[in-house]
């Protein structure tokens, strides 16, 4: 028994993976991702752990650029952030100060740069900015920093979560910067809506007049004032989760003049306004769409600087929280849906597959695949007439697709109309691979002895291994460029050629040699 | 019941003039239609949306005269209007420039249409994909060539292979504009599968004949044998998904399908013609010198 596993280890091996393959795709405690199986339809038409992409589910997705230039290796001369910005801004007429973004270099390996996110600001017109703010730098490209991109992507993230769209994702596309959306069930406009709302926030202050009365200062700070929101921040050995901001230089006398005048600056405050508001010190309030979400007191260093002045030097504070996720939330409220940097939705790709259609095509694409296997049996059968060679050979070709769907119920990768392309061109290629086997171990008369079929075999497999090389070589560049959908298929067919050549086949050849060997 | 047998080609009564007469007169016309189209228009082949940005729409159409309803819905003539035959619906093309995407979406939508699927893609973004696109055919082509100079390590049996290769990709390409098929990531997608898969019958000839024992007729025949069967077996399946994909209207899997298939009709040619003679000569006149 151990003796005739041993020897037909191969397809032992087959075996296991297509085992796992099913368990992979039936088991439900694979992949079991509920919320992106939220949508009805999705699910009650889909009892394995396969996912589908927006093809075959319906929704939008949408795959845009970022705009802006930045330059890169930037003299600062010793200025802060928000002071570059300011003069590199007042050099720009038109500009507003939001739209530029300095940053100082906080880690190994990156350099300070300057980014300008106004569209209508020429590469030619930043250069001159550039020039005359005084301030040398290396090159500038088109495009944002990778800071400024993730800041986008947690704000879009944001978005599509408070707007409770379930299995929506947000991610930068690989190697070209872009960023791409994709929200199951979603109608197009209704996303580009989304993407483009802007909420109303404001600060306010909160405090006790001179007569002992709570009153609130509203709008002490708006959007316009805050010239930077950056991403929240663990702040695992300081001030703990917290969210730095920088007020643009221009509001920031007014901001200081009501944080003296309420009396929040002095000596600091503890607020406890969530807790207790009609017995606390003075407070900032977060406000969004006119609901208090978020009250902040101050630290007594910070509000010393204010009090002197000196805090109008970088302007900045930052605001703190009791959980990072919350730090989170205000970084996206502050930024009120503003993104740093505008996505150019129309100026990328944008496409919507309804529910209906993708339903449709799911069924289509089933039988599409159905009738081609079917196409390459009966070929495989008209050919060879005998069962004993014929079969095996559909068989294994066919546990090559359950492998490869296993893996892709286990990755998560949703299956769109392109895999499925991909899975058609792999049954295809690992059939003639079969033939390849068959007919070299059949060549030349009988099969007397386990010797001469090994050699046949090997003759055999030299052929495959070279025609996988080159698939392997020729579908690389799509899996590796950023062209849109088409690498699920390039995946597929590499993942395809691979599983063939180190599972399927040689389990083929050990089928084919019990069967054809005289013993 | 039908039988496939793979019919025995008696190449001694042909030189290898006569033989390569064919493929290489088919190649030459391939090259000139891809010429002629690069000088014409500036690309090699007809672009689709996504290289040339522009807004297509699937839409299902209640009532009578739908194509009336078309033209009168949308403030700009489109560019073309195709039927589904599967379900009836609708693919209409839109240029880029035409009118923006929202704007055509919201005209669809408030001439009473089912919008099933929106396609957009910016005039500024389709271009630059274009490039990408075809430095990775160019790339995918020069690291087969490598590979196969590689392996086997001797001048003309690498050419063959990569002649025959470049034959394969080139014919399918001309066909596309003689049929109006566009050039879309879906194409691009196949004419890369095409290098893969074209170059499987290649080197099993160029195995069988120059690694194997037994003279070069027996060896041709064998590896024919094989390599017609597998061949076969790849256009069943792939004319089997171009018919069902056009009929259902998935055009990514139509145009993956057409490629594949027009492509491995020209490799059975380039294969059992170009490559035969190619070594053929090599066999038996390379050596001599």
């Amino acid at each position: 028994m151990i003796g005739r596993i041993k020897s037909n280890w191969r397809v032992v091996l087959l075996i296991v993976f297509v085992l796992l393959a099913g368990f992979a795709l039936f088991s439900p405690t694979v992949g079991g991702d509920d919320a992106s199986l939220a949508n009805d339809s999705q699910q009650a038409s889909n009892n394995t752990n396969l996912k589908f992409g927006l093809d075959l589910a319906g929704g939008t997705r949408i795959r845009a650029p970022l705009i802006g230039l930045t330059a890169a290796d930037v003299e600062f001369n010793g200025d802060s952030e928000p002071q570059v910005a300011d003069a590199v801004a007042g050099q720009l007429s038109d500009t507003d100060i939001t739209d530029v973004i300095a940053r100082q270099a906080d880690e190994e390996g990156e350099t300070n740069t300057v980014e300008v996110v106004d569209p209508n600001v020429t590469e030619t017109e930043f250069v001159t900015a550039m020039q005359q703010a005084g301030y040398g730098y290396g090159e500038i490209t088109s495009g944002v920093t990778d800071d400024t991109r993730q800041e986008a992507i947690e704000v879009l993230e944001g978005k599509v979560n408070q707007a409770g769209l379930s299995g929506a994702t947000v991610q930068e596309f690989e190697r070209s910067g872009d960023i791409l959306i994709e929200v199951p069930g979603q109608d197009r406009q209704d996303v580009i809506g989304l993407i483009e709302e802007r909420g109303n926030v404001r600060v306010d202050i909160y405090y006790q007049n001179d007569s002992g009365q709570y009153t609130t200062e509203e709008a002490v700070l708006t959007q316009e004032d805050f010239q930077s929101v950056s991403t929240a921040t663990q702040g695992q050995n300081g001030p703990g989760p917290h969210v730095p901001v920088t007020v643009s230089p221009g509001s920031a006398e007014e901001f200081r003049q009501a944080a003296v005048d309420s009396g929040l600056a002095q000596g600091g405050s503890r607020c406890t306004y969530q807790q207790d508001p009609d017995n606390t010190e003075a407070c900032l309030l977060l406000v969004v769409d006119g609901a208090v979400v978020n009250a902040f007191g101050m630290d007594p260093g910070l509000g010393a600087s204010i009090a002197n002045g000196d805090w109008l030097r970088d302007s900045s504070f930052i605001l703190t929280t009791t959980s990072f996720e919350e730090a989170q939330r205000v970084a996206i409220n502050l930024r009120a849906g503003a993104l740093p940097a505008n996505l150019d939705v129309l100026g990328g790709t944008t496409s919507y597959i309804s529910p209906t259609q993708g339903e449709s095509f799911r069924t289509d694409s089933l039988i599409i695949g159905v009738l081609s296997v079917l196409a390459v049996a009966g070929v495989v059968f008209l050919r060879y007439r005998e069962p004993k060679v014929a079969l095996p050979m559909i068989l294994t070709a066919f546990s090559e697709v359950v492998i490869l769907l296993g893996f892709a119920a286990y990755l998560g990768y949703p299956l769109d109309l392109a895999v499925i392309a991909g899975f058609i061109a792999v049954i295809g290629t690992g059939v003639d691979d079969l033939i390849i086997i068959a007919d070299e171990v059949m060549s030349e008369g009988e099969v007397n002895s386990q010797r001469v079929f090994d050699s046949r075999f090997k003759r055999a497999f030299w052929v495959i291994g070279v025609a996988a090389a080159t698939t392997i070589l020729a579908m690389s560049p799509l899996a590796y460029l950023p062209l849109g959908n088409l690498s699920g298929f390039a995946i597929f067919t590499i993942l395809g050629v691979l599983v063939g050549v180190l599972i399927t086949r040689p389990a083929y050849g050990d089928i084919l040699r019990y069967l054809v060997t005289d013993r | 019941m039908v039988e496939i047998a793979v019919p025995e080609v008696d190449y001694t009564q042909y030189t290898n003039r006569q033989l390569v007469a064919v493929p290489l007169a088919l190649l030459a016309v391939a090259l000139l239609v891809v010429g002629g189209w690069y000088v014409m228009t500036g690309a090699p082949a007809n672009l689709g949306l996504e290289f040339t940005g522009g807004t297509e729409l699937r839409i299902a159409v209640d009532g009578e005269n739908p194509r009336q309803q078309i033209d009168a819905a949308f403030g700009v003539a489109p560019e073309s209007v195709q039927q589904v035959d599967a379900d009836g619906s609708f693919v209409v093309t839109f240029q880029e420039g035409a009118l923006g995407s929202s704007q055509i979406e919201q005209e669809a939508n408030d001439a009473g249409f089912g919008v099933l699927t929106i396609d957009s893609v910016d005039g500024s973004f389709g271009p630059e994909q274009g490039r990408i696109a075809l430095g990775g055919i160019a790339a995918a082509f020069v690291g087969m060539s490598i590979l196969i100079f590689a392996v086997f390590r001797s001048f003309v049996p690498s050419v063959a292979i990569v002649a025959s290769a470049f034959s394969d990709v080139m014919i399918p390409l001309a066909l596309m504009n003689l049929f109006g098929v566009e050039l879309t990531l879906g194409t691009v997608a196949a004419l890369l599968m095409l290098i893969g898969y074209s170059v499987d019958s290649d080197i099993l000839l160029n195995n069988s004949i120059l690694r194997r024992s037994g003279d070069f007729y027996e060896s041709t025949q064998r590896a024919m044998q094989t390599g017609v069967t597998m061949t076969i077996t790849s256009i069943a399946a792939m004319t089997v998904m171009t018919v069902l994909a056009s009929l259902f209207g998935i055009q990514i899997m139509r145009a993956i399908g057409f490629i594949l298939v027009v492509g491995l009709l020209a490799d059975l040619m380039n294969t059992y013609l170009l490559n035969v003679s190619l070594l053929r000569w090599y066999v038996y006149k390379g050596v001599k010198r």
